[in-house]
């Protein structure tokens, strides 16, 4: 069983939002949600400043405070690493949005790709429709992956930044990454154990 | 009616593969239409120009088809009266009515004086048949848009050296990347998935990246050295290069100036060539006997390119000398002063640089050994768009040529001089021009004849510019001053929303005013279609299909070493009903005029029409009737319609060594000394000079002169100086409409803000979220404040063309802000007077202008 995880190559990403606009169109993210961006942050002083982009997403952490705190077991962890919500299950507490330390999770409440006329609505054909009320954030594209995709945001990279792979697997193109650059996950003391890796 | 709609793929669920048009570069992608709705797009793997990658700009394509304010009927105006934030009062009215109403104004007005139409778009695959129509009906006015915005200044440069449209550098063998004033490699500029995966991953392999830029963009984000210089003063920061490499660090490459430039060219005093009684041509100093002979001579064996030399009782010294001792008279720390950048800092850069272009070196490649110069410095609108902009883009540019890097391994390299069925060639003196199929009519070199103008956009003026569309407004107000014998009265406009993208809008709407009767041919009614008397409501580039191929060939196939590949846009869905393909109606309105024939047999000549496939006259032939015309032309007898199953991209060859590297292949020469600016500065002066007019001729120098802008000069009370740059996420105002790209755009710190550095907040006691106006002299705009470090404290930054006032543009609606809008229209102080590129630098002061915007 492979351990899925992502690493992100902080040098190549230009923050172009290819990733970020891929996704929303996968899920058909509702109006002002979403479920992977990228943070910008400046650095330093003029003319020493420099500029940061980050892409984020749901960690699928080993330690997930996300499935520890939800009351329904909606939330919960795959075998193969993927942290998943299930809609169904999901009463819309809350909990784990609030506690996820990395504040990768959104709530709905509206449900539509609704055009500012408030009538005319974006519908496709999706894996999952996301429906009100509940929590939301990356799924790794998990059915896509069962098919030999990619996630799409993967997929999609102009700079192939984001790269996808089983993270236990030492021949892998993400394991080999996370050694050469000695890779390193968002807010280590909290004891979450991201999957997601950044180097750079 | 000539149409195509018989020939959308069926199916309930289907994948169309076709060619993006969310900018202008033409990639390839997959549409998904499951119940004859658009839903999707994605990248087209097998795509040579997108390799299966896709922008954002790209995925959100999907969206504007849906969009619920787009115009599914013809328009008429019903109140006459035009102006900002009048009600046109628009009545729908039927397709017929329009149509006749159109053709009875067109035909009435082809009577009187055909020039008095303007077209007007900027949709790179519909010019060639647009500009066959215009000719067709007589008019000389094509096309008004605003792509000089960049480019006027700096194509010129690489046509005349390049022999290239457009500029890019080897990603290859580069190692020392210098991007100025651009962000090539960034989704932003040109072939921008091909280059954008390349560079990452040249970047990831060590090599170094500079960026030169007053604001530090996505690819200054991603540099090793950030140079943020005072913009407009790029000139000068080149300036200082080039004495530094000359005379500090004695660094150029020798051999390439003897044999590959006209260095070697003898000069007179007067700055002309010393040329040959008998031949008329140019004559250099032969080391190897101590002769002067034509620079052609069989004989010659080692041009001097230093030196002074006596010839028939005279002393001439190269071109290369006269311009080695100009860049002696530079002041480096004048110039370091000027661009802010410290003088340590532009040393070691010019030093790193130099070093890195391994002048000397060589490679072998299919069998062929070429110089390896791994060093190459790609420009554009930064550098470009300012008063000295051509002197400026040529003082870059010489960096590159000094050590020898154009088109060969590793270096700066022209986007496909070379190609199929076109090629450089060696013109007057021996120097390189484009091909015909690049540039017919404008060849900035040799150049044209300069006369009184007969064109609104005053190209009569500037013989050795590319294009000068940016001028349009400048004729049109007053063609009685430049002697032009004809008022303009009707525009057929689509695609370019000159209201936004040039100067202050109130100015505009005069000159828009002025045309009695304009067409608009849009999807939205956006802030130029305000002004029209009727509107055609366009159809999406996924419900169209296009003349072949969709990518031009010499500006959007990636350069170098790869394949000859081709894009063919076809629909993935009719357009909703009501609408229709702007291209079509110029097809139709044609058929209606009587001038169809006429524009077919123009197409015949221009469109890449082989012998066997011309068209008949009296025969009616569609869009995809031209294009499969083209496509047997380009792909041989066998194309067929089934190619396009599964990709939209055709392959007919891998690329030569000529072509992918065609320096050492052309017999012509690079020019590093501009000797015939001369000729053109003298003629332009006979005809301003006869027109009463003054003009500036100090750009029409041999060898590169700093030119300071307007904005330069102190100007009491406006202290800063407002610049302007691209996102990777928008591209022009084609963007600005679409749901999820907003979203992107409201959340990102820069997009939609105007910028200002921490120290020039703290010292007007502003702060991020501060609604501010931004005020030149010549306009204003208020926005969201974002005070940061990656400014130039001498600056205001503003991203993008924003600041939608249209009521049919509701998600783009006062998002952010249009630089444009504080520039006044063209005048002789804000031009290049050599290539009419506009000079975009403005000064302007910020002020807070009411209640904080915390959102």
């Amino acid at each position: 069983m492979p351990r899925y995880g992502m690493v992100i190559d902080l040098k190549k990403c230009i923050g172009c939002y290819s990733c970020v606009v891929a996704c929303k169109a996968e899920h058909n993210t509702p109006n002002g949600l979403f479920q992977t961006t990228v943070l910008e942050k400046e650095l330093g002083r003029f003319p020493n400043s420099i500029r940061v982009f980050m892409p984020v997403l749901c960690n699928h952490c080993e330690e997930a405070t996300c499935v520890d705190v939800c009351p329904t077991e909606a939330t919960y962890k795959r075998d193969d690493g993927v942290v998943m919500i299930d809609f169904d299950k999901c009463i819309g507490c809350g909990a784990c949005i609030e506690h996820c330390p990395y504040h990768a999770r959104d709530f709905v409440v509206d449900d539509r790709t609704v055009f500012p006329d408030g009538k005319t609505v974006f519908v496709k054909p999706v894996y999952q429709k996301i429906p009100k009320k509940v929590a939301l954030k990356c799924d790794f594209c998990f059915y896509r992956v069962e098919k030999g995709l990619l996630p799409a945001c993967v997929e999609v990279c102009p700079t192939a930044a984001r790269i996808f792979g089983d993270v236990e697997d030492t021949k892998s193109e993400v394991h080999e990454l996370m050694e050469k650059y000695s890779a390193w996950t968002m807010l280590p003391d909290e004891g979450t154990k991201p999957q997601v890796y950044y180097i750079g | 009616m000539i149409q195509d709609r018989q020939h959308i793929r069926r199916g309930k669920d289907v994948w169309v593969p076709t060619v993006c048009a969310g900018c202008y570069n033409c990639c390839g992608v997959r549409v998904h239409r499951v119940n004859g709705k658009v839903v999707e797009v994605v990248g087209d793997p097998k795509a040579s120009n997108s390799k299966g990658y896709i922008c954002a700009k790209g995925i959100c394509r999907a969206l504007d088809l849906h969009h619920p304010s787009r115009v599914v009927k013809p328009l008429k105006r019903t109140n006459p009266e035009k102006g900002i934030g009048v009600d046109p009062k628009w009545a729908e009215i039927s397709w017929e009515e329009a149509l006749d109403t159109i053709t009875e104004k067109l035909g009435k007005v082809r009577e009187e004086d055909p020039r008095k139409l303007i077209i007007s778009h900027f949709d790179i695959s519909a010019y060639k048949p647009t500009i066959a129509f215009a000719l067709a009906y007589g008019t000389v006015n094509f096309i008004w848009n605003r792509a000089d915005y960049c480019g006027s200044a700096s194509h010129p440069v690489w046509l005349i050296t390049n022999g290239a449209l457009n500029s890019e550098i080897d990603f290859e063998y580069c190692k020392y990347f210098i991007l100025w004033g651009t962000q090539l490699g960034h989704v932003v500029n040109t072939i921008p998935l091909v280059s954008g995966h390349a560079l990452a991953e040249r970047r990831r392999q060590g090599a170094k990246l500079v960026v030169v830029d007053p604001f530090c963009s996505n690819a200054a984000a991603k540099a090793d050295e950030w140079l943020p210089l005072k913009p407009g003063t790029d000139g000068a920061l080149a300036l200082a290069m080039l004495n530094i490499m000359v005379y500090e660090l004695g660094i150029y490459d020798v051999d390439f100036l003897k044999h590959q430039t006209n260095g070697p060219y003898l000069v007179q005093p007067d700055g002309h060539y010393l040329r040959d009684e008998e031949s008329g041509e140019p004559l250099v100093w032969d080391l190897s006997d101590g002769r002067a002979k034509p620079y052609d001579a069989d004989d010659l064996k080692d041009p001097a390119i230093e030196g002074n030399y006596e010839v028939a009782g005279g002393s001439y010294r190269p071109a290369f000398h006269v311009l080695k001792d100009h860049l002696g008279q530079i002041d480096v720390d004048e110039m370091s002063r000027i661009c802010t950048i410290p003088i340590e800092r532009i040393r070691s850069i010019t030093k790193e640089f130099c070093e890195a272009a391994r002048i000397g070196s060589t490679i072998e490649i299919e069998g062929h050994k070429l110089p390896l110069r791994p060093a190459g410095i790609d420009f554009k609108r930064g550098a470009a768009a300012h008063k000295g902009g051509f002197n400026t883009c040529f003082a870059i540019h010489l960096i590159n040529l000094l050590v020898g890097a154009i088109d060969v391994p590793g270096g700066q390299r022209g986007v496909n001089p070379q190609g199929p069925y076109w090629s450089a060639e060696t013109g007057p003196d021996g120097l390189l021009v484009p091909s015909d199929v690049i540039t017919k009519y404008n060849k900035p070199y040799p150049g044209r004849q300069a006369k009184i103008p007969e064109h609104l956009d005053l190209q009569e003026l500037f013989p050795a510019a590319l294009f000068t569309r940016g001028l349009y407004p400048w004729g049109i107000d007053n063609p009685e001053v430049f002697g032009i014998p004809y008022k303009p009265e009707v525009m057929l406009h689509s695609r370019s929303n000159l209201m936004l993208n040039s100067h202050n809008p109130h100015a505009m709407a005069e000159t828009l005013k002025k045309l009695k009767f304009q067409v608009s041919m849009v999807m939205f009614i956006d802030e130029t279609a305000e002004f029209a008397d009727i509107i055609l409501p366009d159809a999406h580039e996924f419900e169209r299909w296009d003349i072949f191929p969709a990518n031009d060939p010499y500006a959007f196939i990636a350069p170098g070493p790869g394949e000859w590949y081709w894009l063919m846009r076809q629909p993935v869905v009719e357009p909703p009903e009501g609408t229709r393909p702007f291209l079509e109606v110029y097809f139709e309105l044609a058929e209606r005029l009587g001038i169809l024939d006429e524009m077919y047999q123009i197409g015949n000549d221009s469109w890449v029409i082989d012998e066997q496939y011309r068209f008949e006259k009296g025969k009616e032939y569609t869009i995809r009737d031209i294009a499969e015309r083209q496509a047997k032309t380009i792909l041989g007898p066998d194309f067929s319609w089934d190619r396009l199953q599964e990709t939209s991209c055709m392959v007919s060859r891998k690329k030569t060594i000529e072509e992918a590297f065609p320096r050492m292949f052309f017999k012509s020469r690079v020019p590093i000394y501009l000797e015939y600016l001369l000729k053109h500065g003298k003629d332009v002066k006979a005809v301003t000079d006869e027109l009463g007019l003054e003009w500036d001729f100090t750009p029409y120098s041999p060898v590169p002169v700093w030119i300071p802008c307007e904005a330069h000069a102190d100007d009491e009370g406006y202290d800063l100086i407002v610049t302007n740059g691209k996102v990777p996420t928008h591209q022009f105002s084609v963007t600005t409409e679409n749901l999820w790209i907003d979203e992107i755009a409201v959340r990102n710190p820069y997009t939609y803000s105007v910028m200002i550095h921490t120290s020039v907040a703290e010292k007007k006691g502003l702060e991020t979220g501060d609604k501010v106006c931004v005020e030149s002299r010549y306009g204003k705009v208020t926005g969201r404040l974002m005070v940061t470090e990656l400014i130039h404290p001498e600056c205001i930054g503003t991203c993008g063309t924003f600041g939608h006032w249209a009521k049919g543009m509701p998600i783009s609606l006062n998002k952010g802000v249009s630089h444009n809008q504080l520039l006044p229209p063209p005048s002789l102080k804000r031009i290049d007077t050599l290539t009419g590129q506009i000079d975009t630098c403005i000064r302007a002061k910020i002020y807070k202008a009411g209640e904080r915007d915390d959102a």
